[in-house]
């Protein structure tokens, strides 16, 4: 146990003092901060979020009625009276921006349309919520009828549909959606977290590759063994490499939380980071890390370089991203045969168990236990095949071991 | 002397191939110990299976004194060479010293003094990947030896070093073998191991050929020869007595004699009408054994036991 820490005691100084780990350790995260800052910036800047002037010729005095149903579903207009002829319009809209003009007549009544001139880039969303104000100009309408107000109360109360589901009965009041909206949050937060984790040290876990394949390359390997043994190297690689992956993380954090804060105005970030969730997700991201550490350790002894990996080899490699394939469809349906399949499937269970457990309200405490068992044990299982194909292979010098030699050591 | 390690009967096979037979020998304390033997004899299988980098199939190692491999006194310089690229002489030092649970302070002074001492002063914060080839093997022999071992592997220590390195090395091998260190020297380099080892161990094939002290191996295999320069009919030289074997190039011969024979005795019993222009008399060399063993024609050997077998008759 004392080599194991000495040995990922040197991998993390040496990768720490190493410029290349440097630079990448903090040029990902700026990336994404500096990503995400332009989006920001460009999102902002799309004309969906503007108000557009609408000009309204009325003969039928709705006026007050459409500035109501402005004012009562906050709708992006400004409205202004206008005595402009229809015939002038093209001419007025030429060069005018993100204007309409709108003129409410006797066409409503007679023919049942009313014209809505719009300039050339007026947006498409503001079009059809103008829609609403159908509603005003037959009010008009019902009240030329002569109708009673009861009547008219009756005739213009829209009637909507309502879809609830069988879960959200007994909790559609307004509290409890605002209740089950924090709920989510406090399960996307420290998912995220969780993937963040994971994906770092999944990355920081190819590593462990590297560094397997390079000691083999730069003949080191004998030498490091007539001190410690191939188990204790091993392991000490893992371990190594495991806190190199949470030194990414503390560096994401770093630069990330200050941002999503700036970004998400005042998220009580932290409230919804630290709940019991959080636990769960981070112990499937640890499992996550051993496992693919183990595949990677054990193939990194098998070849001394990534370019001269065979078929096998990069198959292999590819193992812990087949996981983002299914995200798709897992995503459209968490609870699909196909989800809880590949919660089961060691190769993919981290990545998609901890996905789906974001994306469902309710967890399955049998499906959880029973995935997070298997994967417990193909942990096991696979440390102990990667402990005897890195004992053998990591000695093969000058050659890249065959997929039958491979399977040779493992049954040794 | 007393035994430090001990070989007995190592077996081992790879894949169906068996690389070991009966492997045998002991290393002594304050004794330097070759192990030759052509390239793929087993020299590198046998001393992974010392450093229990390998496990052998069969037989016994024994580190008398220990009840397991003392690894944190063992020093081993592996015959492929290379320490990690991108870090520092005085880091990679530290760490393997590390290793093997030696004291850091002690480690780097230790570490600065041999710096000095193979030529390397000020060179302890340089990268390994900027030191040349020869620079980068001296650094490596000094982590093989920083941690002041009781037994030191040599897998080809010499190798790509130039005279002057080497002769630093020789004297270096030479001071801990003084000090009481055991010491396990692999070389293809006969004059080398002429000139240091007290006893070889040669093997072929993985199994063993000769083991003994220089002198013993020398009294034994390395019989007198004649180098006679001057164009002579064969079958006049096969006349000659006390000839085993008979080397004759264009105007050249060599005569490998008997064992037993007396140098100045054997000289008179040359026909008078020979035509020698030049003529040397000398034993056959550790080289010329290695030769003869690596290329398979046991020419040597098989005269001697022939040899021994006319003695016994």
């Amino acid at each position: 146990m004392r080599n194991t820490m000495k040995v990922a005691k040197w991998e993390v100084k040496r990768n720490l003092k190493n410029k290349s780990f440097v630079i990448g350790l903090f040029l990902t995260p700026i990336l994404m901060v500096v990503f995400g800052f332009l989006g920001n910036l460009m999102g902002g800047d799309t004309s969906d979020n503007e108000t557009a002037k609408i000009y309204v010729h009325d003969e039928l005095n709705t006026f007050a009625n459409l500035e109501a149903t402005v004012e009562q579903y906050k709708l992006p207009f400004e409205l202004e009276r206008t005595n402009i002829q229809e015939a002038d319009v093209e001419k007025k809209l030429k060069n005018a921006e993100n204007t309409a003009y709108f003129f409410i007549d006797n066409r409503a009544f007679n023919e049942g349309t009313l014209p809505f001139y719009t300039s050339e880039d007026f947006p498409e969303s503001i079009s059809s919520q103008v829609q609403i104000f159908t509603e005003a100009v037959k009010l008009v309408q019902m009240q030329n009828l002569g109708l009673t107000e009861d009547q008219l109360a009756a005739v213009s109360t829209p009637i909507t549909i309502q879809a609830l589901s069988v879960d959200e009965l007994g909790e559609n009041s307004e509290k409890e959606q605002a209740m089950d909206q924090e709920q989510l949050m406090q399960r996307i937060v420290p998912g995220v977290f969780a993937g963040v984790i994971l994906l770092s040290i999944i990355f920081t876990g190819m590593m462990i590759f590297q560094s397997a394949s390079q000691e083999k390359k730069d003949k080191i390997a004998e030498i490091i063994l007539s001190s410690v043994t191939p188990g204790e190297l091993m392991q000490g690689k893992i371990v190594g490499y495991f806190v190199l992956g949470f030194v990414q993380v503390a560096v994401f954090i770093a630069f990330g939380i200050p941002f999503i804060l700036w970004a998400m105005n005042d998220l009580p970030l932290f409230e919804y980071l630290f709940v019991p969730e959080l636990l769960l997700f981070l112990l499937i991201a640890v499992l996550g890390y051993l496992l693919f550490a183990a595949i990677f350790v054990g193939i990194g002894a098998t070849m001394s370089d990534i370019s001269t990996a065979g078929n096998f080899q990069g198959l292999v490699i590819m193992i812990p991203f087949v996981s983002f394939f299914f995200i798709g469809p897992v995503a459209s349906d968490p609870t699909s045969i196909l989800a809880q399949v590949l919660s089961y499937v060691p190769f993919t269970s981290p990545v998609i168990l901890l996905f789906r457990l974001v994306m469902l309200d309710q967890w399955s405490w049998v499906e959880i236990s029973v995935s997070l068992a298997i994967l417990i044990m193909s942990v096991w299982l696979f440390m102990k095949l990667a402990g005897k194909i890195f004992k053998v292979g990591i000695l093969l010098y000058g050659k890249n071991a065959t997929p039958g030699e491979i399977w040779k050591w493992m049954r040794a | 002397m007393d035994v430090l390690l001990s070989v007995e009967g190592l077996e081992k096979s790879f894949k169906d191939k068996k690389v070991l037979h009966n492997i045998s020998f002991d290393v002594r304390k304050g004794e330097i110990m070759a192990i030759l033997g052509p390239n793929g004899a087993g020299k590198s299988t046998t001393i992974r299976n010392i450093m229990g980098i390998m496990y052998p199939d069969e037989g016994k190692i024994t580190f008398h004194g220990y009840n397991e491999i003392p690894r944190n006194k063992i020093g081993y310089l592996p015959e492929e060479r290379g320490l990690y690229k991108n870090v520092k002489v005085i880091d990679i030092l530290l760490y393997l010293a590390d290793l093997k649970d030696y004291p850091q302070k002690k480690a780097k002074e230790r570490a600065l003094t041999y710096l000095k001492k193979f030529d390397l002063e000020g060179k302890e914060h340089v990268k390994m990947e900027e030191l040349s080839k020869g620079m980068a093997q001296k650094v490596q022999f000094i982590s093989s030896i920083l941690h002041e071992p009781e037994l030191l592997i040599l897998d080809e220590p010499f190798s790509g070093l130039d005279p002057l390195s080497q002769e630093l090395l020789k004297e270096e091998i030479r001071n801990l073998a003084r000090n009481g260190a055991a010491i396990l020297l692999s070389s293809h380099q006969m004059n080398v191991v002429e000139e240091m080892c007290d006893r070889l161990f040669m093997i072929q094939q993985g199994q063993k050929v000769i083991y003994g002290t220089l002198d013993d191996v020398k009294m034994k295999y390395a019989n007198f020869k004649c180098t006679i320069r001057g164009k002579n009919d064969l079958e006049k030289i096969e006349q000659i007595p006390d000839v085993q074997r008979i080397e004759s190039k264009e105007d050249s011969t060599v005569l490998y004699l008997h064992k037993d024979i007396t140098p100045a005795k054997w000289l008179k019993k040359l026909p008078d009408d020979m035509v020698i222009n030049e003529l040397v008399m000398d034993r056959i060399s550790l080289h010329e054994i290695f030769i003869d063993v690596a290329t398979n024609k046991n020419l040597l050997l098989a005269n001697e036991q022939m040899g021994e077998g006319d003695e016994h008759a």
